[in-house]
């Protein structure tokens, strides 16, 4: 009688306490009378916030679980904590909106911990089969958040159509998941790279498997030709929703992302490369271009994800230690101001009525200054303005790329972001030269307003003591190319 | 006892205080923002004392980092406090003058709208100062730099309701910005030389890179000489030397404590104190040291000069900051570093009363400034006559009063310097105190003697300033006076060596200091007999006979025309470089950029980038079917590129 | 590489048969059986609804909410079988992990339940 040995569970101990959290308070809401929203979604908070701690706990060490299939190190600790963050402040920074609105349902916060919880294992995960699993955890709770205004005309149409491209794109990912198993016998990461550090240049079938996965993905972090969905399920979801979105799983699936392309196929970086650069070009400067024509500000943002999302890209192409701190300290920077513009945007009601136009903003600094600054704060750092951290993301990965001989794709990105500063300046401006419009309502909610102000000064004054991030992507860059 | 903690606690309390202030001025109204700032730079000027003896006695520059600023490739820098003699003597320079302008603040601004924002500006002004004093390495020292000329610019046009007080504030910034620039370039020449901005780094390798060359502007420049001139440059900007004077004596728009702090004791003095902390690098720079004497000499006399014909009474002192400057220069320039930081302390003391009393004065006659429409007043405000007096027996360097020690030594360390340099900035400087006697005594009778010029309501209400504008300006009268004598020995002295403790580089045969103190009777007694005697032609020309001056100036009616004003610099200035520079701005503006440029460029490249933005929005028709239709087609792209490549 | 295109011999063989196999039972009952058609005949079939009304109208969600519980039930029973034959090689671990499987579907279906999801009125 053959017992198998039990697969090592600890550093995946966080992920489970998440999952049970999620259903506990699933089963807990259930019971629990209307009106109960609030609560629930201080405890996710509060779940989300445990399992960082456990996170922390179990270290940047580097441990492997589930024979092989699951690994956390520095590398995970550090997006895992993004995630998590991410994750619990928008359940809270959402609370107020989902009360106007009349959907504050208890199943929000849930939804969201066990998109989380995807995450986490998507970030984790050293086997393709268990990329899989995160990537469909994540998306099956996505697909529900994105329609959860369900009484609207938009929301549904944004789930449905996110459903649908997604669906569309899981497919592509899993038909290259199994030409890569088809060519080399393995789903393992670990036997991959070792498989490709033995192999001079790889065949044309694992390439075009590679090329259906980074497909996939491309889909997930929303890199043009796959970001289609992007814009209108950014305007069509719910605000809250939006926020979530444009953080949590966007720098899940980069991670993901990096890990896939650094970990097992780091040998056939030139042959990758090509691949990962058109992608980047294609976003920059879509992102640049699109962004200007809209009036419409989550539509905007969903242009400016685009952009930013070229822009980590290429610290990818650059595929060194160095490019992956570039991403790394790229996500991060992006994350802060995402979150700081989203807290903005979900200060915008008037009457009681949530307002998106960018018109909506004009003559905000007269009739609410605080608010203005920060959205300006905001603005200049996704612009890429010195001193902001916009400018510093973007530094670092410009520098990489250039010690990486890609000078020409940094130069490109330099010039779509003098582009795109225009619609992030455009907004500034409308918000201090214009004549006012109507206030918004007043008092801004206080887990909104205590966002902002961290956000924003983490952002303005992030240059006078960046070393812990630089030296935390650092370590997290490393712990990728350790063999 | 820890140098730290009280380090860091006289840097950073004027800045929490400046922020309590300006952040919650509503909070805690006037009087609090007064009781916090004067509170919190007073208690920085208390530990300053202990600190500056404590670091004298320890020894050695002592580095206090606070964290990690960037490290970028080999640039690595930190936030951190360098203590050794030379910044404990500006702390506590700077600290004690700032406490009694913020104190004197009170009564003088009491009537302002404004007191938070100014208190706050004083505060952060002082810190601004600190850090700069304090710096381990070049950028810090430029954030200090760039911070006080900032508070500058502020506080010169803080009554921004004058148009006269924006366009002065602007003119310091613009100018300023001449001399930061050189500085800037002082900085990266610098990198290039050592590879580091720090100052330890740099000094320990000055004697290496001492015969170096440059390539500067196709040039095979001594690249220490020229890194030197270049933050040479950057000092003459800030300390109003000749070509970067202009803006100084504009400056006087700002409130009168402003003047005393900022355009007297502590800001302008940051270009000497810039060239003393670098003396390693300048005294292996034997060329940027001559050029710094004699501009520092020419300086001296010229401000001088135009100082012997202004109305105006603080105008009158700013060309006297302008000229003693030029004192603590050519002191530098001689290798007196020493001299020149003693002088620059005894003259935070003196110029900071001076301008306090005539504050006084000006407050006493409500507002006027023209010396033309006072006198008389000696007896009406008799305790700020007194300390007027003080202040000029210090400034004309009397005997034994503070001023005389400091600015003898320079003169006798110029002379023993033995140098062609060293005697055409003796000659000038022994001019210049002359001239500087004279004018001082007629301020002092302009303003104090003969019959009142000014209105009969005027007069009725001269009144003598409040206590709380009289005892900072004691407290100033006591360091005029005595600060000299009791502070000699350390300084030049015979305690001098164990007193700096290396924190002033002099190479072995250039210790003019030392040499001064051998230098024959003559040339010791010569300074006191030419103030002397600009005292007594003062007092023939503005007490026995008054109609003399105007008789004079009518008779070389070219020479007082050119002095008064002021050699024509700001007109030679004008049509120089504002006038031509808004000619070509003009014609750039109409023709090449608004026709060739904007054509071409910005208007024409966002007219297509709008297209293709309205373009790339259409793409997104709203239909899931084109989605998925567009990701396929990506699929397919790329796939078919790696088929066929 | 050919031995991988051999490995997939086996597979190719079926779909041929099937496609075989569908296309040739169209062509013989097309060849074979006698073609009377009449309304009744070429209007859809539909279970369970009444066939002359628009195909499009819309029907109750809750049809597809029990469909869907029925094939995650249906997957579990697929799952149970090979489980509850092997269980014995595959001891506590196995035990307790389609345990913890069940216990998770329990959670989905008493939510289902307590929504009142499955109540028809």
């Amino acid at each position: 009688m053959a017992h198998e040995a039990l697969p090592v569970l600890a550093p995946a101990a966080p992920e489970m306490f998440l999952a049970a959290a999620a259903m506990a308070l699933l089963i807990f809401g259930v019971t629990r009378p209307n009106g109960s929203a609030r609560l629930i979604s201080w405890l996710a908070a509060f779940a989300l916030v445990l399992a960082l701690l456990g996170e922390f706990a179990l270290g940047g060490e580097r441990r492997v679980g589930y024979y092989g299939m699951f690994v956390t190190d520095s590398f995970s600790l550090f997006m895992k904590t993004l995630v998590l963050l991410g994750s619990a402040l928008t359940i809270v920074m959402g609370l107020k909106y989902n009360e106007d609105r009349g959907i504050a349902r208890f199943e929000f916060p849930v939804l969201i911990l066990l998109a989380a919880t995807g995450m986490m294992v998507m970030v984790s995960a050293n086997d393709l089969i268990i990329l899989f699993v995160g990537l469909e955890l994540q998306n099956v709770a996505l697909y529900v958040v994105a329609s959860f205004e369900r009484e609207g005309v938009r929301s549904p149409e944004a789930g449905l159509k996110y459903f649908v491209l997604s669906a569309l794109s899981s497919g592509l990912l899993l038909y290259g998941i199994s030409l890569i198993y088809g060519f080399t016998g393995t789903t393992s990461f670990a036997a991959l790279a070792t498989l490709a550090a033995g192999t001079a240049a790889p065949g044309i079938g694992l390439i075009i498997g590679i090329v259906f996965v980074v497909v996939g993905l491309a889909f997930k972090v929303s890199a043009v030709p796959f970001h289609m969905w992007t814009p209108d399920v950014y305007e069509g979801a719910p605000t809250p929703v939006t926020a979530f979105f444009s953080v949590a799983p966007k720098l899940a699936a980069f991670a993901l992302f990096v890990r896939f392309m650094i970990v097992p196929f780091a040998p056939f970086l030139s042959e990758w490369r090509q691949i990962i650069v058109f992608l980047s070009i294609a976003s920059m400067a879509l992102g640049a271009v699109a962004g200007i024509a809209q009036e419409n500000i989550k539509r905007l943002m969903a242009y400016s994800a685009i952009g930013h999302v070229g822009y980590a890209l290429i610290g990818l192409a650059a595929g060194t230690e160095e490019g992956i701190r570039g991403v790394l300290v790229y996500l991060s920077i992006y994350f802060l101001m995402t979150l700081g513009a989203f807290a903005v945007i979900l200060s915008m009601r008037r009457n009681g009525r949530m307002v998106e136009g960018i018109n909506d903003l004009a003559g905000l600094s007269r009739t609410q200054p605080a608010l203005a600054l920060a959205l300006a704060i905001f603005m200049f750092s996704l612009a890429g303005i010195p001193p902001t951290a916009g400018f510093f993301g973007k530094l670092y990965v410009f520098l990489a790329a250039i010690n990486a001989n890609l000078v020409g794709l940094a130069v490109v990105g330099v010039l779509t972001s003098v582009v795109a500063s225009f619609y992030y300046v455009r907004i500034v401006k409308i918000a201090y030269f214009d004549e006012p419009a109507a206030p918004f309502d007043r008092p801004i909610a206080a887990e909104l307003k205590g966002v902002l102000i961290v956000t924003a000064l983490l952002t303005l004054f992030f240059f006078v003591h960046p070393g812990p991030l630089i030296g935390g992507a650092k370590a997290a860059a490393a712990s990728l190319f350790l063999r | 006892m820890a140098l730290a903690p009280l380090a860091l606690a006289v840097v950073f309390l004027p800045l929490a205080a400046s922020a309590i202030a300006g952040l919650f001025a509503r909070a805690i109204g006037d009087r609090g923002a007064q009781l916090v700032t004067c509170g919190a730079v007073i208690v920085s000027a208390a530990i300053s004392i202990p600190l500056l003896r404590e670091i004298v006695l320890s020894g050695g520059p002592h580095v206090v980092t606070i964290a990690q600023w960037m490290a970028v490739g080999r640039l690595d820098i930190a936030w951190s406090l360098r203590l050794d003699t030379l910044s404990g003597i500006m702390m506590a320079t700077v600290t004690i003058v700032s406490a009694t302008i913020h104190v004197y603040s009170i009564g003088y601004m009491a009537e302002d709208p404004s007191i938070p924002r100014f208190m706050s500006y004083l505060s952060l002004f002082t810190f601004f100062m600190l850090s700069l004093v304090t710096a381990n390495n070049l950028v810090q020292l430029f954030f200090g730099w760039e911070g006080v000329g900032l508070l500058s610019y502020l506080l010169i046009g803080f009554w921004h309701e004058r148009d006269s007080a924006n366009a002065a504030a602007i003119k310091a910034f613009v100018v300023n910005r001449v001399g930061d620039f050189g500085f800037a370039l002082g900085i990266f020449a610098v990198f290039l030389l050592f590879g580091s901005v720090n100052l330890p780094t740099i000094f320990a390798k000055a004697p290496e890179v001492a015969h170096s060359t440059i390539d500067f502007l196709g040039w095979q420049a001594p690249s220490l000489t020229l890194a030197s001139i270049l933050l040479f440059i950057g000092a003459m900007g800030k300390s109003a030397q000749i070509g970067l004077h202009t803006w100084l004596p504009d400056a006087m728009e700002g409130p009168t404590p402003v003047s005393a702090l900022i355009h007297a004791a502590t800001m302008v003095t940051a270009g000497v104190f810039m060239v003393v902390r670098l003396s390693p690098l300048f005294e292996y720079a034997p060329g940027a040291l001559g050029l710094v004497a004699v501009v520092g000499g020419t300086t001296a006399i010229f401000a001088a000069t135009i100082g012997m014909a202004q109305n105006d009474i603080k105008r009158v002192i700013a060309y006297s900051t302008c000229s003693q400057l030029g004192y603590m220069f050519f002191a530098a320039g001689v290798s007196a570093f020493a001299a020149g930081m003693f002088h620059l302390f005894t003259h935070a003391f003196f110029k900071a009363l001076l301008f306090l009393g005539s504050g006084s004065v000006i407050h006493a006659l409500g507002g006027e400034q023209d010396m033309r429409r006072m006198g008389g007043l000696w007896n009406k405000i008799p305790i700020t006559y007194a300390m007027m007096w003080i202040g000029s027996l210090s400034l004309a360097g009397i005997p034994f009063f503070s001023g005389y020690y400091s600015k003898d030594a320079i003169l006798a360390a110029a002379w023993a310097s033995g140098t062609g340099v060293g005697r055409y900035a003796f000659s000038l400087g022994l001019f210049t105190a002359f001239m500087t006697a004279f004018y001082s005594w007629r301020l002092l009778f302009m303003t104090f003697h003969g019959r009142p010029r000014a209105g009969e309501d005027v007069m009725h209400h001269v009144h003598e300033s409040p206590w709380v504008m009289l005892i900072p300006v004691f407290v100033l009268a006591a360091g005029a006076t005595f600060a000299g004598y009791f502070m000699e020995k350390y300084f030049i002295g015979s305690e001098s060596a164990a007193f700096w403790n290396g924190s002033i580089f002099v190479l072995p045969g250039h210790n003019t200091v030392a040499a001064a103190r051998h230098v024959p009777l003559y040339i010791g007694l010569l300074p006191t007999f030419f103030a002397l005697a600009g005292i007594a032609v003062a007092f023939v020309g503005y007490i026995l006979q008054p109609e003399l001056p105007a008789r004079l100036a009518f008779r070389f009616r070219a020479l007082y025309l050119l002095v008064l004003n002021k050699f024509y610099f700001d007109e030679a200035y004008d049509r120089l470089f504002v006038r031509s520079a808004f000619v070509m701005g003009d014609g750039l503006w109409k023709s090449g950029d608004g026709t060739v440029i904007d054509g071409l460029g910005p208007d024409g490249i966002s007219a297509a980038t709008r297209d293709l933005a309205r373009q790339a929005s259409r793409l997104q028709s709203g239909y899931v079917y084109h989605y998925a239709f567009v990701m396929l087609i990506g699929v397919v792209g790329l796939v078919t590129w790696y088929l066929v490549r | 590489m050919k031995s991988l295109l051999v490995a997939y011999y086996p597979i190719l063989i079926f779909l041929i048969i099937a496609g075989g196999l569908s296309v040739m039972m169209v062509v013989a009952s097309l060849i074979l059986a006698r073609q009377r058609p009449d309304s009744e005949k070429l209007s859809p079939y539909e279970c369970g609804f009444d066939p002359f009304e628009n195909a499009r109208i819309r029907f109750d969600v809750r049809y597809y909410l029990v469909a869907i519980l029925f094939i995650i039930f249906d997957l579990e029973v697929a799952f149970l079988f090979p489980w509850a034959v092997s269980l014995r090689d595959i001891g506590v671990f196995g035990f307790v992990s389609m345990a913890i499987f069940l216990a998770v579907l329990t959670i989905g279906f008493a939510y289902e339940w307590m929504k009142g999801a499955l109540e028809w009125d």
